[in-house]
């Protein structure tokens, strides 16, 4: 009875194939109480080796044991039942779901035996056979518990914020970032968004409607409906339809209310289906990602040490020093608008010390002169110099030929000629020049400069 | 009320602000203090005094001691914010506003097809479920109005161009043309409303009011945010705009924009009047200082606080603004370039020169406010005034910013609160049309810091009336320029009414990304 029983247990995958596609809605709906009831049957499980041991002191304990190990197995077969219907009804399939069922299967067969052999036990007439069993199923019982919580949270939720000590001693968690495949626009951008958006329900664990997204052969096999991408047509393609369908429609992707596609991502993936959806393309014509803007300046050192006096100039009335961001190694701002003609080159020559954290100078209307280019040329990460409408003229821009990483300056207003120019040819980042109102302006230093896109106005 | 037998009210009040907690919590609690609060409060006062009897005369008492000596008025700074988020591409902005919504098909949002449908009804598939205003609800049909003026082809980018526009035109590959935002609204208060802070109600910060709480000042001198209105021109259809535009909401009061007048004195009574001086200005407003402080002291409301500091800053801009405001050394490039009427207070070319010099002197947030868009009749006589107003002036201030090499960290937005209807609003004829308000889609364009020049972003229909493509709803279009300021739009919040508020509003908001240089 119970072998007949069991080889049933063992046979239903085999008879209702997990095929990745959904069926009747009804199944999908009891099915989703399967984690909610799941709950029920490793209380029952846990609590029978509880009550065994605490039989030793307190033998009236092991006598509901059995009990609580009929009822296991009845919340087993149930909560089984609803897994199966969850996975069977939804379309889930994927070596996750596989592993899960297989644990659920023979979990609830190992109840069922443990249920038969514990009166052998109870008797005295075969002593050993009962605990190792119910062992067995807690062993199992974990692991099947492990593989659903995977499911549900992602594999590596466990050890996602473990502390990174532990995860060292443990060897876990330590899931290296995919290295990119190479340097194609598929690599770079399209998968990542599946990554992130996509590969929850449609990756090697979870397989819905046996569509796969994590790589780029899956992508291209599709699923249950037929190919997802059809290249060069994006409005056929299945997987563009379904992420632009309207939110509330059924077919949306991404189903379950999880946060729809960003409006440029699907732009890419539009234009990427558009353009032969290639594995290996690099770049596509009319979309431009600013690369650029997460390549990171030189970080500044650590100023913390001087963050008192940063902090004092703030609530004077004096010049400041502002951070350009919350990151600190973004560098510092110096700025005088509320000093103007007072601020000269003594007082810029008393923030040298603060000099190679200072990105950006604002000396406009300033009484700085020439002398003070020899306090900027220690400002080493200066990248923006303001020096409109001061009496510099350009005999000393010679001092800030050290400063490489300077990418704009501002000149005008002041009495700096186009011959004063030529030296700072050799700074090759310096690409915006303003010499509005100079002796400089109507004689453009851009006829000698290199074709760049160096800007004279 | 009859006294519980277990309570011995010592009739000592029992003080929030001498409570053990946070400054912040304290100031917010002093925020909220209405009427309603204090009725509220009043009941439990009882409660509260039974429990301090309950837990001993000491208890709380001692404790309170402790910290009153440390309740210095705390001003929040922009560290405190973290702010920006991270390295912006713009340290301040202007916003040029044409109040009354410009209508897009015939400045730049070209459509060809148009001519061919005159007087032709516009299909109702093309209008769908849109409510219309209550101007035009009882019209019996809907007639195609085509431009009336002719459109070409400008710039590297070939972008297309009305011929009212001819100045924008020369600079029309500066710009960063936004073709399909839109909005919720269909009127003006809302819509306006809308636009500015992000909610169609008002009560809510404005996006300068936003930017001055969240990145401070840049200057000592002038306040973080102006607001200059334009003088108003009398033949056009001149919708109000207020106050509610430029308030701070539930922030303090010191980020609300400060307006300059269009005529007069720019600001009111700043000059001192005869017979004080400076000195006695100084000592008189020390004296105020002090007063205030006992104020703030006993009360505890963070407003004292935004007094003392918006007396401080009056006293400042005394200097201040009249060199704002002194164009007497504008070299006579500046007059060739923005024109003589330039030179005539209140006009809006006037404003643009002044949104010019306050980004010189370290306005955070400047917006100019041009009223007259609402061009509901009579579009041929009305447009070509309102362009030619604005066009010239727009270009004035982005060539100026980009010659004085500002527009590399300036943002500069050009926008109204909605668009207008294809269709013409009353009779329709060769030489008269009218526009009624649209909100499904309106031209607004950008240029400057973080936003990328030369391209034409999202694409309407051939009626100019649908997004076809790249829709850019209000709160996208600000959590943008919240993001060209380096703002992270979904952390500059503030609480209030349980509520993590903030500009981009509770319905998510995305950068948007193609705007972006």
């Amino acid at each position: 009875m119970a072998l007949l029983f069991s080889m049933a247990l063992l046979l239903l995958p085999h008879i209702f194939k997990l095929d990745g596609k959904p069926h009747a809605d009804w199944q999908q709906f009891l099915g989703r109480f399967h984690p909610l009831i799941i709950h029920l049957p490793i209380g029952f499980i846990l609590l029978v080796p509880l009550l065994e041991v605490g039989g030793r002191w307190k033998p009236s304990l092991r006598e509901s044991a059995s009990l609580v190990l009929a009822l296991g197995f009845i919340s087993s077969l149930g909560a089984m039942t609803l897994g199966y219907l969850l996975a069977y009804g939804s379309g889930d399939s994927g070596a996750g779901v596989t592993r899960h069922m297989w644990g659920g299967i023979a979990l609830t067969i190992g109840v069922l035996l443990c249920l038969l052999v514990r009166p052998l036990w109870a008797s005295g007439a075969v002593p050993r056979l009962y605990p190792v069993l119910l062992g067995c199923v807690l062993l199992v019982l974990s692991w099947a518990a492990h593989q659903g919580g995977s499911l549900t949270h992602g594999s590596n939720y466990l050890t996602e914020s473990m502390p990174p000590l532990l995860k060292r001693w443990t060897g876990l968690g330590s899931s290296p970032a995919k290295a990119p495949i190479s340097g194609s626009f598929y690599a770079q951008h399209i998968n990542p968004i599946f990554d992130s958006d996509c590969v929850v329900c449609h990756g090697e664990n979870k397989v819905k409607g046996g569509l796969r997204l994590d790589s780029y052969e899956y992508l291209m096999e599709g699923g249950k409906d037929g190919k997802v991408i059809a290249a060069g047509a994006p409005d056929k393609s299945l997987l563009l339809i379904r992420v632009t369908l309207p939110k509330d429609h059924k077919q949306f992707m991404p189903s379950e209310g999880k946060p729809p596609l960003k409006p440029e991502q699907i732009e890419w993936i539009r234009a990427w289906v558009q353009q032969g959806a290639s594995s290996t393309a690099t770049s596509l014509s009319g979309i431009t990602i600013n690369e650029h803007k997460d390549v990171p300046l030189p970080p500044v050192g650590d100023y913390s040490a001087l963050m008192p006096e940063i902090a004092a100039m703030g609530s004077g009335t004096g010049a400041k020093l502002v951070q350009v961001s919350n990151k600190a190694s973004d560098g510092l701002i110096l700025r005088t608008v509320d000093v103007g003609k007072n601020f000269g080159d003594a007082q810029l020559a008393q923030f040298a010390k603060f000099a190679p954290y200072i990105v950006e100078v604002e000396l406009a209307r300033t009484g700085v002169t020439d002398a003070g280019f020899d306090t900027l040329s220690k400002f080493t990460h200066l990248r923006v110099l303001h020096l409109e409408d001061t009496a510099v003229t350009g005999n000393s821009l010679t001092k800030l030929i050290p400063l490489s990483q300077l990418t704009y300056l501002n000149l005008s207003g002041t009495k700096v000629t186009k011959a004063a120019l030529a030296p700072l040819e050799a700074i090759k980042g310096l690409h915006s020049i303003y010499l509005y109102d100079t002796p400089a302006q109507h004689a453009p230093i851009a006829d000698t400069a290199p074709p760049t896109e160096r800007k004279t106005l | 009320m009859k006294q519980h037998p277990l309570c011995t009210d010592t009739e000592q009040d029992l003080d929030v602000r001498t409570l053990p907690i946070p400054e912040e919590l304290k100031q917010e609690w002093a925020a909220l203090q209405t009427r309603r609060h204090f009725l509220g409060r009043a009941g439990k006062v009882m409660g509260w005094a039974a429990m301090a009897s309950l837990t001993g005369d000491h208890a709380l008492t001692s404790v309170a001691h402790a910290t009153t000596t440390s309740s210095q008025p705390k001003v929040i700074t922009p560290e405190q914010f973290k702010l920006p988020n991270f390295a912006p591409k713009a340290k301040r902005a202007i916003y040029l506003f044409m109040s009354g919504g410009p209508p897009q098909m015939d400045m730049l949002d070209y459509k060809p097809k148009l001519a061919a449908m005159y007087n032709q009804d516009m299909p109702d598939s093309v209008r769908g479920a849109q409510q219309l205003t209550g101007m035009s609800s009882g019209q019996a049909r809907f007639p195609i109005a085509p431009s009336h003026w002719a459109f070409k082809q400008h710039g590297k980018s070939g972008t297309w161009v009305s011929d009212l526009l001819p100045y924008t035109s020369k600079m029309i590959d500066q710009l960063t043309i936004i073709k399909t935002t839109n909005t919720d609204a269909i009127n003006h208060e809302p819509a306006i409303m809308l636009m500015n802070t992000g909610n169609m109600n008002s009560g809510k910060p404005c996006m300068g009011a936003w930017l001055s709480y969240g990145l401070g000042s840049m200057n000592n001198n002038l306040p973080t945010f102006m607001v200059l209105q334009s003088k108003l021109n009398p033949i056009e259809n001149n919708q109000p705009v207020s106050s509610r535009l430029w308030s701070s909401g539930f922030l303090s009061s010191e980020y609300a924009g400060v307006g300059l007048r269009s005529a007069g004195d720019p600001v009111l009574f700043l000059s001192d009047p005869a017979g004080v001086n400076r000195d006695v200005r100084r000592k008189m407003l020390d004296a105020v200082h002090q007063i205030n402080q006992q104020t703030y002291a006993e009360l505890g409301d963070p407003e004292t606080n935004s007094r003392i500091s918006q007396y401080e800053m009056a006293y400042r801009m005394q200097t201040s603004v009249p060199e704002l405001t002194d164009l007497s050394k504008e070299p006579k490039s500046t007059w060739d370039l923005y024109g003589s009427e330039a030179k005539v207070p209140g006009t809006f070319a006037y404003n643009c020169l002044m949104a010019r010099r306050m980004a010189e002197r370290g306005v955070r947030f400047t917006q100019v406010y041009k009223r007259g868009w609402d061009v509901h009749g009579n579009v041929p006589k009305l447009l070509p005034i309102l362009c030619q107003e604005t066009d010239r002036a727009c270009y004035a201030l982005i060539t100026d910013l980009q010659q004085r090499g500002l527009l590399d960290d300036t943002l500069v937005i050009w926008a109204g609160e909605f668009g207008r209807t294809v269709y013409s609003q009353g009779g329709l004829s060769e030489t008269d049309y009218g526009r009624d308000h649209h909100p499904r889609c309106f031209t607004t364009w950008m240029a400057g810091g973080g936003v990328k020049p030369g391209i034409s972003y999202g694409e309407t229909d051939d009626y100019s009336y649908n997004v076809v493509k790249d829709p850019v709803p209000v709160r996208d279009f600000n959590a943008t320029v919240l993001h060209c300021l380096g703002i992270d739009h979904n952390k500059l919040t503030f609480q209030s009414q349980g509520l993590d508020q903030k500009l981009t509003g509770t319905t998510p908001a995305y950068v948007v990304q193609g705007l972006l240089a």
